[in-house]
C-alpha cells in the first residue's frame, strides 16, 4: 500500500516530476551516446545534486541510471556502437535489422521491452525488498562480512575476461579506501606523511576520474572515427515497413518475461550488472527460440530478449544497498554516496528509518519508466539524428571540462581534483589491461563496511577466525564466494582450451 | 620492442611490486594496544592478497606460450590531454578557476582537433563564463582561488 500513497505524493508534485522528468531525457541522451554511460552521467551530474532536496536527487540519479540502461539501445540499433556494455547484446539483432530500413521498429520493440523488464524488475523490488530487509535485520557482523567477501569475489572475478586481473582491481579498491585515518584508532594508513591524504580519497572524485575523465582519455584515441547512423526516413513506405503490430510483438512476449526474471535475479546479485544479464537472456532466448537461425540476422525477439534483460536489473539490483548498504552496480554504489551526504543511513533500518522516501523513490522510478518509454517509443529516431548532430571533438572537450569542475564542487577541495586526473588516467589504463574499473570502484565502496564488519566479528570472537565457519549463514557465503570463483575459473579454462582448439 | 614484451609478466610483475610496497607500508601501521592486528589487518590482508594475484598472474604470462603484445595506444594524445589535465589542476591553485579554465578550455579543444581560432577563442571566454555563473553564482560553491593571482579578485575586489 505504501506504493499507492507515494506515487499519489510524488505525482502531485510537479517540482519532482520535472526533474524525473528531467532525468529520463538526460539518461536517454547520455546512454545514446557512443562511450557516455548512463554511470558517467549519473557521476558527474551528482556534485549538482548535494544542492537538492534528497528524494528529489535519489529519484533524478536512480532514474537516469533507469533511463541511460535503454539509452544504450538507441545507439545500438542506430549506430551500430552500443552506447553501453548492456546493449551490445542489442546490437547483434538491431542494426541488422536498421539496415534494412526498419530502425524504428527495432527501436520500439527495444522500448517496449526495456519498459516490461523495468517494471518487473521495479514490481519485485517493492515487494521483496521487506522481506529481504526483515531477513538482514537478523544478521550479525560475522555474517556481513561474509556477504562482503561473497561480494568481492564475485565482483572480481565474474566480469571480465581476466579473474587475477578483476579480482586484482577488487583489490585495488580496498586498498585505495584504506587510505587516511582508521575510523575506530585514528592511525594514519598509507598517508605517508600527506595532509590532504589522511582525510582519504573521496568517492565523487573517484568516479569522476574512472567513469568520465576515463572515458575522456579513450574518446581522444578513437576521435577520428565518425559515428554514422542508419537511414531512419520518414516516407510512406518506411512508415508501414517501421509500424509494429501486436502479431509481430507476441512472439517476443515468452522472451522478455523469462528475460526480465533473468535480469531481476543477476540484478539481486552484487556486481554482476545490465552486460551479464543482457548475454544470458540473450544466450536462453536463442537456445529456446522457435527460430535461432534468424537470430543474429534481424530477429524482433533477439532485441527483446536482452533489452528486458537489462533494465530488469535496475530495479533488484537496489536491493543489497537498501537492506545491507551494499551497491549491487556503480549505479548503487553513486546513490550509496548520495544518501550518505544526505545524512540518510543506509542498512537494514532503512525501511523503518526512511520508509516514505524509499518508497517515494520506487515511484519515482516507476514514473520515470513510463516517461522514457514514452518518449522512447516516440521519439527514439529523433534522439539519435539529435545525437549525431553533437560533434564528439566538441561533446568531450566540454566532459573534460565539466568533470574537473564537478570534482572540485564535490568538497570545494583542490586535490580531490588532483585525484579525479590520477584517477581518470588510472581508469584508461584498467580498461586497456583488461582489469575492472567497475570491481575497483564498487570494491572502493564496499571495503569501509567489510573492514568494520570484520573487525566486530573478531572482537566478538576474540580475535578469532574460526567464528565465520562455525556460524551457517556466514559459512555459506564464504562457501558461495569461493564456489563462484572455482567456476568462474573452470569456464574460463574450457573456453582457453576450445579457442586453442580452433586455432589449431 | 613493445610487441614483444609479454603483457601477463609485465602486469604480473606490477601488481606483485605494487602489493610488496603496499605490505612494507601496511606493516608502518601500529597494531593495537592490546595487541590486536587493529587498524593494520585489511591494509596487510589487501597487500598481500595483490602480491599473491600478481606473482600467479606473473607465473600464467611465464607457462604462456604465446607472447601477449601490449595493448596498442596513441601515446601523443594520451600523454597530450594527461599534461594538459595535471597543467589545468596546477594553473587552478596558482591562477585561479577563470584564468586556468580560459587557458585549459581550448587546449582540451586543439587536442581534440578543434583548429578554427574563432572557435577556440569563443571557447577560451565562454567556458569559464558558463562554469563560473551555474556553479559559483548558481550553486554558491566556494571558488578555488588562485595563489598568485585570482581575476576574480580583480573583477570583484578583494
Amino acid at each position: 500500500m505504501d506504493i499507492f500513497a507515494a506515487l499519489g505524493n510524488v505525482i502531485t508534485d510537479p517540482v519532482l516530476m520535472l526533474w524525473v522528468l528531467a532525468a529520463a531525457i538526460v539518461g536517454m541522451v547520455a546512454g545514446a551516446i557512443p562511450g557516455l554511460t548512463a554511470s558517467a552521467a549519473i557521476a558527474m551530474l551528482l556534485p549538482l545534486t548535494f544542492y537538492m532536496e534528497p528524494l528529489s536527487a535519489l529519484a533524478f540519479l536512480y532514474v537516469i541510471g533507469k533511463s541511460g540502461r535503454y539509452g544504450g539501445s538507441i545507439s545500438a540499433i542506430l549506430f551500430n556502437t552500443p552506447g553501453t556494455a548492456a546493449s551490445a547484446a542489442t546490437q547483434i539483432d538491431g542494426y541488422p535489422l536498421a539496415q534494412r530500413g526498419m530502425a524504428s521498429k527495432a527501436m520500439k520493440v527495444a522500448t517496449i521491452s526495456s519498459v516490461i523488464g523495468d517494471y518487473t524488475g521495479d514490481i519485485l523490488l517493492i515487494f521483496g525488498v521487506g522481506l529481504i530487509a526483515a531477513v538482514a535485520l537478523r544478521l550479525g557482523p560475522p555474517e556481513l562480512f561474509a556477504i562482503y567477501f561473497a561480494a568481492f569475489v564475485v565482483i572480481g572475478s565474474v566480469i571480465g575476461k581476466s579473474i587475477t586481473r578483476g579480482l586484482a582491481s577488487a583489490v585495488l579498491g580496498v586498498l585505495v579506501n584504506m587510505i587516511g585515518l582508521d575510523p575506530i584508532s585514528a592511525e594514519a594508513r598509507f598517508t605517508f606523511g600527506s595532509f590532504d591524504l589522511t582525510n582519504g580519497v573521496s568517492l565523487v572524485p573517484l568516479m569522476i576520474g574512472i567513469f568520465v575523465l576515463g572515458e575522456v582519455f579513450s574518446q581522444i584515441e578513437a576521435r577520428h572515427s565518425p559515428v554514422e547512423i542508419v537511414d531512419t526516413s520518414r516516407d510512406h513506405d518506411a512508415r508501414a515497413r517501421n509500424r509494429l503490430s501486436w502479431a509481430e510483438y507476441r512472439p517476443c512476449m515468452p522472451h522478455v518475461i523469462r528475460s526480465s526474471l533473468i535480469g531481476s535475479f543477476i540484478g539481486v546479485l552484487p556486481g554482476l550488472g545490465s552486460s551479464i544479464a543482457a548475454f544470458v537472456a540473450y544466450g536462453e532466448g536463442k537456445r529456446r527460440a522457435r527460430n535461432p537461425e534468424e537470430w543474429g540476422h534481424g530477429a524482433l525477439e533477439g532485441i527483446a530478449a536482452p533489452e528486458s534483460a537489462n533494465n530488469a536489473v535496475s530495479g533488484p539490483s537496489m536491493a543489497p544497498l537498501l537492506t545491507l548498504g551494499i551497491p549491487g552496480s556503480t549505479i548503487g554504489a553513486i546513490l550509496m554516496g548520495v544518501f550518505l551526504i544526505h545524512g540518510i543511513q543506509i542498512g537494514p533500518t532503512l525501511l523503518i528509518t526512511s520508509r516514505e522516501l524509499i518508497f517515494s523513490l520506487f515511484a519515482c522510478g516507476l514514473i520515470g519508466i513510463a516517461m522514457y518509454g514514452t518518449i522512447g517509443y516516440f521519439g527514439a529516431a529523433w534522439v539519435g539524428r539529435f545525437i549525431i548532430r553533437i560533434p564528439t571533438n566538441v561533446l568531450y572537450p566540454v566532459i573534460f571540462l565539466t568533470s574537473f569542475i564537478a570534482a572540485f564542487a564535490s568538497r570545494g577541495n583542490l586535490f580531490d581534483v588532483l585525484v579525479m586526473v590520477l584517477a581518470g588516467f588510472g581508469g584508461w589504463l584498467m580498461k586497456k589491461f583488461d582489469f575492472n574499473p567497475a570491481a575497483f570502484v564498487i570494491s572502493f565502496v564496499l571495503a569501509g563496511g567489510a573492514e568494520e564488519t570484520f573487525r566486530q566479528s573478531l572482537l566478538l570472537s576474540h580475535n578469532g577466525l574460526l567464528i565465520f565457519v562455525t556460524r551457517p549463514v556466514a559459512l555459506a557465503f564464504l562457501i558461495i564466494g569461493v564456489a563462484a570463483l572455482v567456476l568462474r575459473a573452470r569456464t574460463l579454462g574450457r573456453q582457453a582450451k576450445e579457442a586453442a582448439l580452433n586455432d589449431a | 620492442m613493445a610487441g614483444r614484451l609479454n603483457q601477463t609478466v609485465i602486469v604480473g610483475a606490477m601488481l606483485a611490486l605494487f602489493g610488496i610496497a603496499a605490505t612494507l607500508a601496511s606493516f608502518q601501521i601500529e597494531i593495537d594496544r592490546d595487541g590486536g592486528w587493529g587498524a593494520r589487518i585489511f591494509p596487510l590482508a589487501g597487500s598481500v592478497a595483490l602480491v599473491v594475484l600478481g606473482l600467479v598472474e606473473l607465473l600464467k604470462g611465464l607457462r604462456e606460450g604465446r607472447v601477449t603484445a601490449l595493448p596498442a595506444f596513441n601515446a601523443w594524445a594520451i600523454a597530450g590531454l594527461l599534461v594538459v589535465a595535471l597543467f589545468y589542476v596546477w594553473a587552478i591553485g596558482v591562477a585561479g578557476y577563470l584564468i586556468a579554465t580560459a587557458i585549459a578550455a581550448p587546449l582540451a579543444m586543439l587536442l581534440f582537433g578543434i583548429r578554427d581560432w574563432r572557435a577556440l577563442v569563443a571557447t577560451a571566454i565562454l567556458c569559464p563564463a558558463i562554469y563560473h555563473l551555474i556553479f559559483f553564482e548558481g550553486l554558491g560553491v566556494f571558488p578555488p582561488l588562485g595563489r598568485w593571482f585570482d581575476l576574480l579578485d580583480v573583477i570583484q575586489g578583494y
